[in-house]
């Protein structure tokens, strides 16, 4: 975690950049001033002892993932803290949520204080431990919620498995309301989900064992159906399906309940696995075309509350391998801004209003619990982007230690060139032009 | 308690007891204890013991108090009965009926059975705890060695109750809870959502999240329960060392001059440590002891000898 080391006399002005933020209303070319790791005005013609320009670039309060795998401890060859956190940095991301499914898995309260411990001597970023909602993921043991929050734990999640037994679910819930801990929910019904893509036609055609939406929606209905009835904090999260949002539209004032897509759900189709490439497996799968328009859709309704990447970095030698052998996932971070921009507002089917709220103003009001945007007194966590720098995405462009993005060699329209976390810069893509003015 | 027959009282539940009802068991209790039952307030009469569960304490607590005034005992169990060979519950209740039982106590695993059994039986039913039902002498003995702890009935009203631990599955629960409300006393419950029932807030109570809270509270008194071994397992509990850290009853605790309760049997280092156990701050001798005095008057009651003895 960085901390200000800027002086109380320092302070620095963001000048000229387009502010956008959703949560106060700011949508203007405004001056940003910041010390001591926080924002102190918004206006005109601000002064300071430093200045940033930024003319032409877009200013957005930091963006936040709640959906992280930065497969540390146990994994550190694919990503670790540093890696993670430099991606997250470079994607504009300022606040990450990482989740429990490492090796070991994140279920001991002696785990969550070490990652704790590290996250503040190695990350860029803000990152949050979530911790597994159960022993080892296995569905069967609840962990020991309270103490895992004492560790230090933000949350409890069963992401990567799921949990199969809707008895131990209810529990789950309770409990968790109980230690007053939200819960970040992976819907997945593995009597159903025994394929390795979408089960649709272009499985079919391919030949590939296929998985069809039920996996997806009949472990969503039955997660919000025991939210709605327990009362705890359920969040959804990389929904992919048309009907599993139209079920949590249904519960949304029933449950308290809110929900995530990814980057890849809105932009990318199953249409991709008919290259039988390891690389575009996922999990949940890409879909259809007609879900992708409708958790698209959901986004812009704000049926889905947020964006989240699910960043899962992996190996080369996991996916450079038949689809069907490959380990399922996809990094995101680098490229979530642009892919969705790119694909999203640039033709017209998104606002970028909608998009930052998307990526920063709600998911920051979900970890925070208030509002989340570029106020005086609110900490300093910022991400500038370029919306005319266009780019291809190549795996030498990539800071992640991995490479598996399903967005290689395409082109992206815009660029994130600085991230602030607490006043300081985590990710300077502005070379020479940051402080020249001192 | 039960309805008020012309010879004969049940005492099935305590959900609408009275404070008035209350001290009358108490009161007779208090004679007994202090030898009004040498005079065999029970002589001539029968006492049946159907027990379709394992009891130790309560069985040798009826049976005891039985005895001692006087009563015929006639004690059937699980083992080496007809309740083994599968005799339903109505059938054994009109068979002890028919062999001249004045009153029936019955231990059965599920709750509404002596209700149930009271239905099919002239004599006196005295519920020994049912399923997840009631369990009402436990709560009338805790009563009963609280108010003695405090010097009197009257003190009760006003103080402090905190019921600690699994309320889902507790018998004794849903009997303390309307006693103590009756007596006067302010509760409130502490648990984890799992190990409450899902409506729990009928009870108008509040529901704190530990012991630690209780004591914040201004609790005078720990009310825990026990954490049956199944239920440690990891469905509802995670672990024995997550339910101790903050439903567990510590020594901290005691410097509070909190005073600590508990039906038994005990899992030391889990609901209470063995340290607040044995400590001078502890009730649950008491409670075991109060047990015989307060079911002889209640068998008394029942059976219809209480007036005849006390005046």
């Amino acid at each position: 975690m960085t901390n200000a080391r800027a002086s109380v006399s320092d302070e620095l002005v963001i000048r000229g950049a387009h502010l956008l933020d959703p949560a106060s209303n700011l949508d203007s070319v405004s001056d940003v001033r910041l010390s001591a790791g926080r924002v102190t005005e918004v206006g005109k013609d601000l002064q300071g002892t430093r200045y940033l320009d930024a003319d032409g670039l877009h200013l957005f309060p930091g963006f936040v993932d709640v959906h992280a795998h930065w497969r540390t401890p146990g994994r550190e060859d694919e990503e670790t803290i540093e890696t993670g956190s430099a991606a997250a940095a470079a994607g504009g991301f300022t606040s990450v949520v990482m989740m429990p499914n490492t090796d070991p898995v994140v279920d001991k309260p002696v785990v969550v204080s070490g990652l704790v411990r590290r996250v503040e001597n190695e990350s860029r970023v803000r990152a949050y431990v979530s911790a597994a909602l159960h022993e080892g993921l296995e569905g069967e043991r609840l962990t020991e919620m309270r103490l895992l929050k004492e560790a230090g734990a933000f949350c409890v999640s069963d992401d990567g498995l799921g949990t199969q037994n809707a008895g131990v679910l209810r529990n789950a819930m309770l409990y968790a309301k109980s230690a007053h801990l939200p819960i970040i929910l992976h819907c997945e019904d593995h009597t159903l989900a025994t394929g390795v893509v979408h089960e649709g036609i272009a499985a079919a055609l391919a030949g590939l064992p296929g998985s069809p939406g039920s996996a997806e929606d009949v472990a969503t209905a039955t997660a919000l159906v025991l939210a709605a009835e327990t009362g705890a904090k359920v969040h959804v999260t990389h929904v992919s399906t048309a009907l599993s949002a139209a079920l949590i539209s249904f519960f949304k004032g029933r449950a308290d309940v809110t929900a995530d897509t990814t980057p890849h759900h809105l932009t990318l189709t199953d249409d991709l696995v008919s290259t039988l490439e390891g690389l575009y497996r996922v999990n949940p799968p890409l879909r259809p075309d007609e879900d992708r328009i409708g958790v698209g859709d959901a986004l812009k309704s704000g049926i889905l509350d947020f964006v989240a990447t699910d960043h899962a970095p992996h190996a080369a030698s996991e996916k450079d391998l038949p689809l069907e052998e490959a380990a399922p996932g996809f990094l995101g971070h680098e490229t979530a801004f642009p892919a969705l921009y790119t694909e999203l507002v640039q033709s017209g089917k998104l606002s970028l209003s909608r998009l930052v709220e998307a990526m920063a103003s709600a998911p920051g009001r979900w970890i925070g619990g208030g509002p989340y945007g570029i106020s005086p007194g609110a900490p300093a966590d910022l991400t500038l982007a370029d919306l005319s720098d266009e780019w291809t995405v190549r795996e030498d462009a990539l800071v992640s230690r991995s490479s598996n993005s399903p967005y290689l060699g395409r082109k992206l329209a815009t660029r994130i060139v600085g991230t602030m976390v607490g006043g300081e810069l985590v990710h300077n893509g502005l070379g020479a032009k940051f402080g020249a003015r001192a | 308690m039960g309805w008020f027959g012309l010879l004969t009282r049940d005492f099935l539940t305590l959900e609408d007891v009275s404070r008035g009802e209350l001290k009358e068991v108490l009161d007779l209790a208090r004679a007994y204890g202090a030898g009004a039952h040498a005079e065999r307030p029970l002589a001539d009469k029968t006492v049946c013991l159907a027990f379709f569960e394992a009891s130790t304490r309560t069985a040798v607590s009826f049976e005891l108090a039985a005895r001692r005034a006087g009563a015929d005992v006639i004690s059937i169990s699980e083992k080496g009965s007809a309740i083994e060979k599968g005799e339903s519950l109505v059938d054994t209740v009109v068979t002890l009926d028919s062999l001249g039982a004045d009153a029936i106590v019955v231990r059965h695993p599920a709750a509404g059975a002596a209700r149930l059994a009271a239905r099919h039986t002239g004599a006196a039913v005295i519920n020994a705890g049912d399923g997840r039902g009631q369990h009402p002498t436990q709560a009338l003995l805790d009563l009963y060695a609280l108010s003695d702890r405090l010097g009197e009935f009257d003190e009760l009203a006003g103080r402090k109750i905190a019921i600690v631990g699994d309320i889902l599955h507790s018998r004794v629960a849903r009997s303390v809870i309307p006693a103590f409300r009756a007596a006067g006393m302010e509760l409130s419950l502490v648990a984890p959502d799992t190990l409450l029932p899902r409506e729990s807030g009928a009870w108008g109570l509040p529901i704190l999240p530990s012991v630690d809270d209780a004591i914040d509270w201004g609790a005078d008194v720990l009310y825990t329960l026990r954490l049956q071994k199944e239920r440690m397992t990891g469905a509802r509990i995670p672990s024995v060392a997550e339910y101790a850290r903050y439903y567990g009853v510590a020594e901290r605790h005691l410097k509070s001059g909190v005073l600590v309760m508990h039906p038994g049997p005990v899992n030391r280092g889990v609901e209470i440590s063995g340290g607040a156990v044995l400590s001078d701050s502890s009730l649950i001798p008491a409670q075991v002891a109060s047990g015989v005095t307060v079911r002889q008057a209640v068998l008394a009651l029942a059976t219809g000898v209480a007036e005849r003895m006390a005046a």
